[in-house]
């Protein structure tokens, strides 16, 4: 070490605590982004792993278009012409003590080329236990979470109803995708999912350049396709973008909100060592050399945050797997996360943001520390005067900054675009600040100073006296606790909406579904009877039905709801484009089409454009009569009247039904009397009063955004520290003027209420300026997180309470911050400051 | 004038810790000031000059020994009595002025009179037109020359009519002509108000104003001058 950085670095172990809140600071802005980075990573690897499990190495796949799935003649037409490696696959989902699992239906003998490479899947003994009927395998780990052992029997609900299965054989080191499927046999699954005699897929490797129509011609049967197997993957992956991009700049706000402090740090650092770098620079230290001196201790910096950082990334990143794997499988599909997925890669790039994020705040530091001149330090109030004099500049670019978002949320309709302009409009909003606190302290000064005579008057001005510090520190708390405050108004906008939706569209009193998990194409079904019994009931007026299955169209797989509605069920829709009383009569006669708010937006279709739709009967093209709001489904769906549904895919059964009563009729007297007239039915059906229904998405809505208060709690952690920081680092600067408050006749009580109530006012600062940052995050979420994420319009609502909570959070924030500095401050030596100076 | 003394120190001791060492700044201190008095405390850089000027103020404690002020024995107080004692019976002048930054000039002179709970803004401003600072009252402190700041902790040393004032090095960080006319109004303020002033200086010059002077030196006090008759 040289004996510059020797002179350094013992002048920073005179006072470790800046230093050691400084790792504090980037040690939490890297665990988040880690965490999150892990999270987001593990999932994704999952994803691709479990598809990987199912899809193995096909190249193609041939599909049906409707929901009945492909006749297994066409395989073994296939097998006959010559036309292999080819494998039949069925897939769907089971539900095992409470939980959904995939099951996946194979023929072993034609697997090898397929799945070769999941080992264990294709053992002989594998083979003969899952050619037998009613037996599945399952891999080691999720058989000890079931506590099963091979030969236990295991219930399952599938659509054919409950079964009971023999564990045939346990994989002991399954591939992870297999960790969480279900194997059976083609014909196990084919019953277990009601599809006997039919086939999901049919996988595929065809020679390269080959061209499918081409080989398949004359094979594939109306209504059937060949696909190549990315594309389904690709649209899965497209499915959870959003959702992953939302949780990566959350984190990222935490990394800025840690930049913040590491700017503190070093400028506090800078200004206490002064005398130290104007020495340094008598003795020859050029203007470059204190610049890289300060970049190297910023660096160092980070590294010491960034180690442990990673380290409480790994710890954070475990509990948020679990919370990004409940949010897909309530909002996407059914994931199972097996363990939190570490790659070296990650790690690095979460140190390298870490190390980044520093470098770029200590620039304006080591600037400042460069200027410094020889035999002469700059005084505190050199610096302030030119702050003072850079404010207003600062707030014209603060001001341009924020106008650049503004314009960019306008020009671009991209999400990733969206966050950028999000974090201009932060950063400008930051270079406000200063201003503001200026603003606000000239403004109080009269107030407190009338309410608690000079003390008060002293804590306001002290907010502006020093705003090289508290400008940065306010800043950092502003921009943490605005993070509370736009996710608060975005969640609680979201949630109004969703609810208002939900009480509007639940037009029925109550709804009977099928428990059986729905297979993917097909969707859940009712069994067979359910209309009839319900019809007959006295206490029944009228009821809808519905199925939601999931079609091949112009847009690729979407998924259609086929509806009978009631007189009543019309009330329930609420139209964005188009006419109600011009599109009902089109739609039910079955001239036109709906679609979702989502769906137009995700596959840019308008009012009249027209949608095709792959059927048994061919290809069949419909416009579009209108656009209902919805938020159901994420990416939309395609409303079919049932009466054209039938007449395409010759299909009768229905998957739900809405049930309107008979007036006078309880709903609980309802829910009873439909129980009983379903209660001897084969397999069971759930029969819901809306109330629950309404309550239950309430509950998966709030689950969602679990994990965005998780992060806002992390974010406002590192704000906390950012503050802590702040006020230990103001206190030792003031730490003369207190003692000669205490020397000139201030009781200890009085300093630690001066120092607390500066804490207040910066926390009071912090909370007040949060709220218009706040509403414009808001506003911007709301477009970038609703709308081009998902194609949700809402209005926007403003909750007192989130307001208050942004203001409390942060004064309760900074005064838990500034107890400590308080208590100290209080019981200083006047003695031993004054001597120290 | 009371022919008790105003400040009486009894066999002060104070030392101070570094590292392992001990240094025995005061060793038994005995020594006593009349009311209205000025005193010189003349010494060498660390011989206790402002140790001494912190234990009659009682912002500091002796080892040993007893610091008797107005007759009251203030080592055996409690630190909130000590401190208010402090806030009605002592004004302090320090050699950097020590102003608050975030105070006017005007507020700076008014705050002990706050502290004390009888706010007069007329006052105030007699006492800033005094040091001839009448027109800078709403200024920042940080604006005024060295002078001038000195001429600010003056007026506020002196607004609430403290008995004892005291001064460690008021001139130390003052050019000569600027340093004699602040001790000129010092003097003059304090001879005015009839208060008792404790002069810590290195300058002889500075120390002539005094009736007496003291010299401190291996932590006694020798008296360089005595009082008139």
């Amino acid at each position: 070490m040289s004996l510059t950085s020797l002179a350094l670095w013992r002048d920073a172990r005179r006072h470790p605590w800046q230093w050691v809140l400084a790792v504090l600071g980037v040690a939490m802005g890297v665990a988040v982004v880690v965490a999150v980075d892990l999270a987001n990573h593990s999932a994704s690897r999952a994803f691709g792993l479990s598809l990987e499990a199912v899809s193995g190495k096909a190249s193609h796949r041939i599909e049906s278009a409707g929901p009945g799935g492909l006749d297994e003649g066409l395989f073994t037409q296939l097998r006959m012409a010559g036309i292999r490696p080819s494998a039949p696959v069925v897939e769907g989902h089971v539900r095992v003590a409470g939980e959904t699992f995939p099951l996946l239906g194979m023929e072993p003998f034609s697997e090898a080329p397929f799945r070769s490479h999941l080992p264990g899947v294709l053992d002989p003994a594998v083979r003969e236990l899952v050619s037998r009927p009613d037996t599945l395998a399952l891999g080691r780990g999720l058989a000890r979470r079931l506590g099963l052992e091979a030969g236990d029997s295991l219930t399952v609900t599938a659509p054919s109803g409950r079964q009971v299965l023999s564990v045939g054989a346990i994989l002991e080191s399954p591939a992870p995708g297999v960790e969480g499927l279900l194997l059976t046999d083609i014909a196990t699954a084919q019953v277990l999912l009601e599809r006997v005699g039919r086939l999901d897929r049919i996988d595929l490797i065809l020679p390269q350049g080959a061209d499918p129509e081409r080989l398949l011609a004359g094979f594939l049967p109306p209504g059937a396709r060949v696909l190549e197997t990315g594309a389904r993957e690709q649209s899965a992956r497209q499915l959870t973008r959003a959702f992953h991009i939302n949780l990566t700049a959350m984190s990222l706000l935490a990394l800025l909100v840690g930049s913040f402090l590491i700017y503190n740090t070093l400028m506090f650092a800078v200004l206490r060592r002064r005398p130290l770098l104007a020495a340094l620079r008598t003795l020859g230290v050029t203007r470059g050399e204190v610049f890289r001196l300060v970049m190297v201790e910023a660096a160092v910096l980070a590294l010491v945050g960034g180690v442990p950082g990673l380290l409480l990334g790994l710890l954070v990143g475990q509990g948020l797997v679990h919370l990004v794997t409940r949010t897909i499988n309530d909002l996407y599909f059914v994931l199972s996360v097996t363990g939190l997925h570490i790659s070296p890669w990650l790690l690095l790039k979460g140190l390298g943001l870490g190390v980044g994020a520093a470098l770029l705040a200590a620039l304006a530091p080591a600037w400042e520390a460069a200027r410094t001149r020889p035999r002469e330090g700059l005084r505190r109030s050199g610096l302030e005067r030119r702050v003072h004099r850079l404010m207003p500049w600062l707030a014209v670019v603060g001001a341009l900054l924020i106008a650049a978002g503004y314009g960019l949320v306008a020009a671009s309709q991209g999400l990733v675009a969206g966050f950028i302009a999000l974090f201009l409009m932060i950063m400008g909003y930051s270079l406000l600040v200063p201003l503001a606190v200026w603003l606000l302290s000239r403004l109080l000064v009269r107030p407190l100073g009338f309410t608690l005579g000079i003390t008060g008057r002293m804590a306001a001005r002290g907010l502006a006296a020093a705003l090289s510090r508290t400008g940065v520190a306010v800043a950092a708390l502003t921009v943490a606790v605005s993070a509370t405050v736009g996710v608060g108004i975005m969640v609680d906008s979201f949630r109004t909406t969703v609810q208002g939706w939900l009480g509007h569209t639940l037009q029925s009193a109550l709804y009977v579904t099928s428990p059986a998990p729905g297979d993917e194409r097909a969707g859940s079904l009712l069994p067979e009877g359910v209309m009839e019994r319900v019809g007959s009931l006295a206490e029944v007026a009228t009821f809808s039905t519905g199925r939601r299955i999931r079609v091949a169209s112009g847009h690729g797989d979407v998924d259609l709801f086929v509806m009978a509605p009631a007189p009543a069920s019309y009330e329930g829709f609420r139209f964005r484009a188009g006419a109600p009383d011009a599109a009902w009569p089109r739609w039910q006669r079955g001239e036109a089409v709906l679609v979702s708010e989502p769906f137009a937006w995700h596959h840019g279709v308008s009012l009249g454009d027209e949608l095709t739709l792959f059927t048994p009967r061919g290809e069949q093209v419909l416009p579009v009569a209108g656009i209902y709001q919805d938020y159901g489904s994420q990416q939309g769906v395609v409303l079919m009247a049932r009466g054209l549904y039938e007449q395409w895919w010759d299909e009768r059964r229905v998957g739900s039904l809405g049930v309107y009563l008979a007036p006078g009729v309880e709903v609980s007297a309802g829910v009873e009397a439909v129980r009983r007239a379903l209660d001897d039915l084969p397999e069971p059906v759930l029969v819901t009063a809306a109330a629950e229904i309404r309550e239950a998405s309430m509950e998966i809505f709030d689950r969602t955004f679990a994990i965005t208060h998780v992060l806002r709690l992390l974010t406002v952690g590192v704000a906390f520290v950012g503050i802590l920081s702040a006020l230990k680092a103001l206190q030792l600067e003031r730490a003369r003027e207190y003692a000669v408050l205490r020397a000139t006749g201030m009781t200890p009580g009085q300093v630690t209420g001066l120092v607390t109530l500066q804490g207040a006012l910066l926390g009071l600062a912090a909370g007040l300026l949060a709220i218009p940052l706040g509403m414009m995050m808001a506003d911007v979420l709301i477009d970038v997180i609703n709308r081009r994420s998902f194609g949700w319009s809402m209005q926007q609502h403003v909750p007192p309470a989130v307001l208050a909570e942004a203001v409390w959070l942060a004064v309760i924030a900074a005064l838990l911050a500034g107890l400590r500095p308080a208590w100290r401050m209080g019981r200083v030596r006047p003695a031993q400051a004054l001597r120290e100076e | 004038m009371s022919d008790l003394p105003i400040i009486e120190l009894q066999a002060v001791t104070r030392r101070y810790e570094e590292g392992v060492r001990s240094r025995l700044v005061l060793d038994g201190v005995d020594a006593e000031v009349m009311p209205g008095e000025i005193v010189a405390l003349l010494g060498r850089s660390g011989s206790g000059k402002s140790t001494l000027l912190n234990l009659i103020s009682g912002i500091d404690l002796p080892d040993a020994g007893r610091v008797i002020v107005e007759g009251r024995d203030i080592t055996g107080l409690a630190e909130r009595e000590r401190t208010l004692f402090r806030r009605h019976r002592i004004g302090f002048i320090y050699q950097f002025f020590n102003l608050i930054p975030t105070l006017t000039v005007a507020e700076n002179v008014a705050l002990p009179l706050e502290l004390v709970g009888r706010p007069d803004k007329g006052e105030v401003s007699r006492l800033l037109e005094q040091v001839g600072l009448a027109e800078r009252g709403d200024e920042d402190p940080d604006r005024l020359s060295g002078g001038e700041q000195q001429r600010v902790a003056l007026a506020r040393a002196l607004i609430h009519a403290p008995s004892v004032i005291l001064a460690d090095e008021p001139t130390g960080n003052l050019d000569a002509e600027t340093g004699a006319q602040v001790m000129d109004l010092l003097t003059r303020l304090v001879r005015e108000q009839g208060a008792t002033l404790v002069l810590v200086t290195h300058s002889q010059e500075v120390a002539s104003v005094a009736d007496r002077i003291w010299q401190l030196a291996d932590g006694h006090i020798q008296e360089a001058r005595g009082a008139p008759a």
